[in-house]
């Protein structure tokens, strides 16, 4: 029955996408609660797996059909197990949350029907991602979520000037359709690659079957090992996927820019759900490293596990710092995301550091995913809300906002704290057990990357927060009060569902703890059903002590300056800039985004642009006239050599001579090519002839 | 089962066309439907055989014509796919010609009498049928010299026919690219007919299958190579390449569709001439086409980049695109194989939907230059949302059947490349990474014709989405595309019979 529930889970959406245009035809508003309707029920199917999350003993159910038995056999269907039950329902509720602000936010939009379809084809696609049986339906869903995330990036396609991103000048501004093709081909150059991971594991696994291939691996994993630098090769290719998707340093430049689009867009696609496909995919694959490491002793599997935790650790600073500086209040919880995303990472990462450490490092990955989900989905709608009302993109264009939006800000400063780390909330949960597993794995330069990241994050929150909501009012409010512009709460629904986001994140908060010991028990069950050492992790009196009191020092450490300079404002900003120069270059290193993305426009696309125009002009170009001027002009050349011979043969002087180019291109190379090719062929026709009339 | 079915499905059409020559005074504009219908019919017919074939029986006719010359047609596991979606592209582009044509015929020969108008009219639909005649020619062809013959008469007829009479560009630029066309697949043909003709001298037979008894023979190298130039020249191979750019560009959009077919049919004669009788014999070719195709499909997307005439960005991204099935068939694993003709497939629908598409734009706005074009999806979403499906199945994305088969095909390549050479596995993971140059390229075209504020040269009335019969017939193809993309195991099934029975 579950099962069942499980297929219609995912297919729910897709009919919403299907039924939308033809609920459009009936009734508008048909067409919208419908749509809404239908990732309701998406939500309501993923809501009931959760009781299977209290019996992992009943897990995992698998259903599947055979879809394809030549040359390669493949059953698809649907896998359930804790992992994809927490992220079923983190992309179904938090889905259906969005949908209903979606209500407000989108309400009079011309292109409402587009709109609909792609969030629930979306919604869809991540379903299938989280939820499938195999590697390839899995690869269905991820290729599917990055092209509507194109669709919805771009969504505003005019590219009319108030739905830019970027400025204000002299920085370069982006359009909508610039952002998404930019994120389409960032995130797919990752894709490809991991289809090649996931295909070089084929090859010696013969299976796609997720629990096929936890359950082989004893077999396929050190048969891979005996080539060697296979392994350290499909750890790169398979990472490659989720550092795309997930906007993790190298490939994390397009997520800034991806939010051009809509609010709601960028609280679920780019904040909540599919940035978070590339740690689910990570996590799937932990078991798989995990064993070829610590079990089979293949110490090129380690690789995976270093890989991703750099990379988790220096996006988490990289991008922290740039929300430092951003101006944009999209942009700041964009860096904040991909921040975000990069402490999932680096506790996956150290999971497979040292064997005690699988769980801790698992567990807390996957309960700051599901923290981050809730606390940065509301504060992306709260500032869907708070841009909406303003106006403007800028937060140096709000200031003061909350007198005029007081829920909005309430629910915007809990989700606030709980980014920040600030206990009870679920933010300080997860960031919490992310330090310690740093520490139980014994990697102390990832820890002290981790925890000055909690600083620069508590800076950075406490500065949005003061720019949007606290100070004076700014120019422009000013300037819309004078317009008489209605400066107040959004729409209803767009209120309502911040603020049961908001109540979420306080619950989650309250019942923490538990909701880390009940994801830890399933976890754990399913890698001791895997035969994994799963070594609880003993109990360190000193870093449990330790880490929460250090974790708080550096919120604090974060806060204070955050406070003077933008809540209490007894400090100015820009005169600490004109300063200390330290400052100014820092802030100006920052600003330009560490100058990754100029070095990539100017490396890649400006490196392409020159290598497809020297194409045509170097090689095309060339090639064409050997193969339609010049080859086709020898019998004409030879014509005219002989002629001149003659010439100067007989004393004569000047030759009439023959036009100096070929009036018909191609005529020539049938002269020169077919006369060649067909005196062959009639050779081997007469040899043809005399066989035929020899043979008896 | 209805009689001479594969005969029927191979000449119905021929007679369909000589009907319009004798009547076309009488049929006037009913030519184009007549073709569709005619069309439509040997598809279902296509469709009988291909249940048939499905339920394991194989179908042969004889007809011969002289010692060791004949017209016998084979319909398996092989053929009838490759048979089945080529018929759908002629169907397609038939019924999409019926109001092309007229605008092509105005565009270049003005405003004429009603009587020289349908004279050119039924003139293309005439010559149209023709296609369709080759295209089954090649697939159901059991004799050597007779798929010669089919793939001389593509060449010859409609091709350089309807170049000459309905192509872009004016009088003199129309027949030069026209008898490039010819004399390139002459070229190609003629290299092939070498091969069939070395071979003939060595097995006393034009039977193809015949062929594997030249295994192990010294002259097997040489028979190969000659065929495998005459395959490359007509698969646009670098740097065989250089006619398909004029020869796709100016050609009437809704035969630049099956131009594509035209080119990548040569994937399958590859496998049915060369790789299944000769399989271990073309090992030594493999690694070496492997990386000519590479090269072709990281050119063919960069020359795709650097063009600006929207005909011929289409007719650059046939160049890698083709590449990839011949990638997957030189990997020459079983799944490669089977993967490469899937791509083949897939590939020409989605070309015959983009390339029609940039017939559409070209029809409605007059312009072939994509820096005058931008913001067209506003006008004409339809035809915006068809070239995304173009750009979607180009670049191998769900559901679109081309995804399907780029997996199967790079599963096999990653096998071959995973167990076999090291180079092997450099060249499947190039490979794999050109499919982002793909995305990159026709998305970003995708963006500058139909994105961004709608330019003011465009912003007249008359731009908008075309009749619906030329975006129907598109838009159903789209849909059989996504029908094989979601569930592809009925054509590899079919394959498999074939295929899986010799490697």
């Amino acid at each position: 029955m579950i099962a069942e529930v499980a297929w219609l889970c995912f297919l729910f959406p897709f009919a919403g996408a299907l039924l939308s245009p033809v609920l459009a035809r009936i009734h508008p508003k048909l067409r919208d609660y419908g749509a809404v309707f239908f990732s309701f029920l998406a939500a309501l199917s993923s809501v009931m797996f959760i009781p299977y999350l209290f019996h992992p003993s009943k897990l995992p159910i698998e259903s599947a059909f055979v879809w394809l038995t030549t040359p390669i056999e493949l059953r698809v269907g649907v896998l359930i197990d804790p992992l994809s039950i927490v992220m079923a329902n983190v992309v179904a509720v938090i889905s259906f949350i969005i949908m209903v602000y979606s209500l407000g936010y989108m309400k009079g939009d011309p292109s409402l029907t587009r709109w609909w379809m792609w969030m629930n084809l979306f919604i869809g696609s991540m379903l299938l991602l989280v939820l499938s049986n195999n590697l390839l339906f899995l690869f269905v869903g991820w290729k599917m979520v990055g092209l509507c995330s194109y669709g919805l990036i771009g969504f505003y396609y005019r590219d009319e000037k108030k739905y830019w991103i970027g400025g204000p000048s002299p920085t370069k501004y982006c359009t909508p359709s610039h952002a998404g093709l930019k994120a389409l081909v960032v995130t797919s150059a990752g894709d490809v690659l991991m289809l090649g991971g996931i295909l070089i594991m084929y090859s010696y696994s013969g299976t796609l079957n997720i629990l096929e291939l936890y359950e082989t691996s004893s077999i396929w994993i050190p048969e891979m090992a005996k080539s060697s630098g296979m392994i350290l090769l499909a750890s790169i290719l398979l990472l490659a996927g989720p550092i795309g998707k997930s906007a993790q340093f190298p490939l994390h430049e397009w997520l800034p820019e991806a939010m051009a689009g809509p609010g709601p867009v960028s609280a679920l696609i780019h904040a909540a759900t599919m940035v978070k496909s590339g740690v689910y995919l990570v996590a799937r694959f932990i078991p798989i490293f995990f064993y070829g490491y610590w079990v089979a002793g293949c110490s090129e599997a380690s690789y995976f596990f270093i890989l991703t935790a750099w990379v988790g650790a220096i996006t988490a600073f990289l991008a922290a710092t740039q929300g430092m500086v951003s101006l944009e209040l999209k942009k700041a919880l964009a860096f904040s995301t991909v921040s975000q995303i990069g402490y999932m990472m680096l506790a996956l990462g150290v999971s497979g550091l040292t064997a005690p450490s699988l769980m801790g490092g698992f567990t807390s990955g996957m309960f700051h995913l599901v923290n981050h989900a809730l606390f940065k989905a509301c504060l992306f709608l709260c500032a869907g809300s708070v841009i909406h009302t303003a106006h403007s993109i800028y937060m140096n264009d709000m200031g003061s906002i909350r007198k005029y939006m007081p829920f909005t800000w309430i629910f915007m400063f809990i989700a606030a704290l709980s980014l920040m780390g600030v206990p009870p909330l679920p933010g300080f949960w997860s960031k919490d057990a992310i330090l310690v597993s740093c520490l139980e794995a014994h990697n102390y330069p990832l820890f002290l990357l981790a925890l000055i990241t909690v600083v620069v994050t508590s800076f950075y929150t406490l500065r949005f927060i003061g720019m949007v909501f606290h100070g004076s009012e700014s120019k422009n409010v000013e300037k819309l009060k004078q317009k008489g512009t209605h400066l107040g709460e959004a729409h209803r629904t767009m209120v309502g569902a911040c603020g049961v986001l908001a109540i979420t994140i306080i619950v989650l908060g309250i019942f923490g703890l538990p909701l880390e010991h009940l994801l830890g028990e399933g976890f754990g069950y399913t890698m001791e059903k895997l035969h994994l050492p799963v070594e609880h992790a003993t109990e360190h009196s000193m870093p449990h002590l330790l880490v929460p009191l250090l974790s708080v020092i550096s919120v604090v450490i974060g806060i204070v300056p955050a406070y003077l300079l933008y809540i209490s404002r007894k400090i100015d900003p820009e005169g600490m800039l004109e300063k200390y120069l330290t400052l100014k270059v820092l802030h100006k290193f920052f600003w330009n985004r560490w100058y990754i993305d100029r070095f990539y426009y100017m490396f890649f696309v400006g490196g392409m642009t020159k290598l497809f125009t020297s194409v045509p002009k170097y090689i095309e170009n060339p090639l064409d006239k050997l193969f339609h001027k010049i080859i086709p002009s020898i019998p004409g050349r030879l014509y005219d050599g002989g002629r001149l011979i003659l010439a100067s043969k007989y004393g004569r002087e000047e030759v009439e001579g023959a036009p100096e180019e070929e009036p018909v291109v191609g005529i020539s190379i049938g002269l020169a090519l077919l006369l060649v090719l067909f005196c062959i062929a009639l050779y081997l026709i007469a040899m043809f002839i005399r066989g035929w009339l020899i043979s008896p | 089962m209805i009689p001479y079915i594969l005969f029927q499905i191979t000449a119905v059409p021929i007679i369909a066309s000589v009907f319009i020559f004798l009547t076309r005074p009488r049929l006037g504009e009913k030519a184009g439907w007549i073709v569709g219908i005619t069309l439509l019919y040997t598809t279902a017919l296509l469709c009988m055989v291909g249940i048939r074939v499905y339920q394991g029986t194989i179908i042969y006719e004889e007809y011969p014509l002289a010692p060791a010359v004949n017209f016998n047609l084979l319909a398996d596991g092989l053929s009838i796919p490759v048979a089945l979606i080529m018929n759908l592209c002629c169907v397609v582009l038939a019924f999409y010609s019926i109001h092309y044509v007229g605008h092509r015929i105005e565009v270049i020969y003005g405003e004429v009498d009603k009587e020289t108008w349908l004279m050119y009219y039924t003139r293309f639909f005439f010559l149209f049928p023709f296609f369709s005649t080759g295209f089954m020619g090649i697939a159901f062809s059991t004799n050597l010299i007779a798929m010669y013959f089919f793939m001389e008469l593509l060449t010859i007829i409609p091709l350089y026919f309807i170049m000459a009479q309905f192509g872009y560009s004016d009088f003199i630029e129309r027949y030069k690219v026209a008898l490039m066309c010819l004399f390139w697949g002459i070229a190609g043909a003629t290299l092939f007919l070498i091969g069939i003709l070395l071979a003939y001298t060595q097995i006393d037979s034009f039977e193809i299958s015949e062929l594997r008894t030249l295994s192990g023979n010294p002259v097997i190298t040489w028979i190969i190579l000659c065929m495998l130039l005459g395959l490359f020249s007509k698969l646009a191979i670098f740097p065989l390449h250089v006619w398909m750019p004029w020869v796709h560009a100016e050609h009437p959009t809704c035969i630049a569709g099956l131009l594509a077919v035209y080119a990548n049919i040569a994937a399958y004669v590859m496998v049915r001439v060369l790789i299944l009788p000769l399989y271990n014999d073309f090992k030594v070719f493999g690694i070496p086409i492997m990386v000519l195709a590479l090269v072709t499909m990281v050119y063919g997307s960069l020359l795709a980049m650097a063009q600006n005439d929207v005909k011929r960005f289409a007719a650059c991204s046939t160049i890698s695109q083709i590449s990839y099935s011949v990638l997957g068939l030189s990997a020459l694993t079983i799944w490669s194989i089977e993967g490469g003709l899937f791509f083949f497939l897939s590939h020409i629908m989605g070309k015959a939907i983009l390339f029609s598409t940039a017939g559409i734009l070209v029809y409605v706005t007059g312009i072939r230059d994509m820096r005058e074009m931008g913001g067209l999806a506003s006008r004409m979403p339809i035809t915006a949302t068809l070239w995304i499906m173009g750009a979607m199945m180009l670049s191998g994305l769900p559901p679109f059947s081309t995804f399907a088969a780029e997996w199967i095909m790079f599963t096999g390549i990653f096998m071959f490349g995973a167990h076999g050479p090291s180079i092997a596995l450099i060249v499947a993971i190039l490979g794999v990474s050109a499919v982002g140059l793909t995305i990159a390229y026709t998305f970003w075209s995708a963006k500058r014709i139909f994105f961004g504020p709608l330019k003011p040269n465009l912003s007249n009335d008359e731009i908008r989405d075309p009749p619906l019969t030329m975006c129907v017939p598109l838009l159903l193809l789209a849909v059989v595309s996504i029908i094989l993309g979601l569930y592809p195991k009925p054509i590899m099934d079919l394959f498999h019979f074939v295929i899986g029975g010799v490697i």
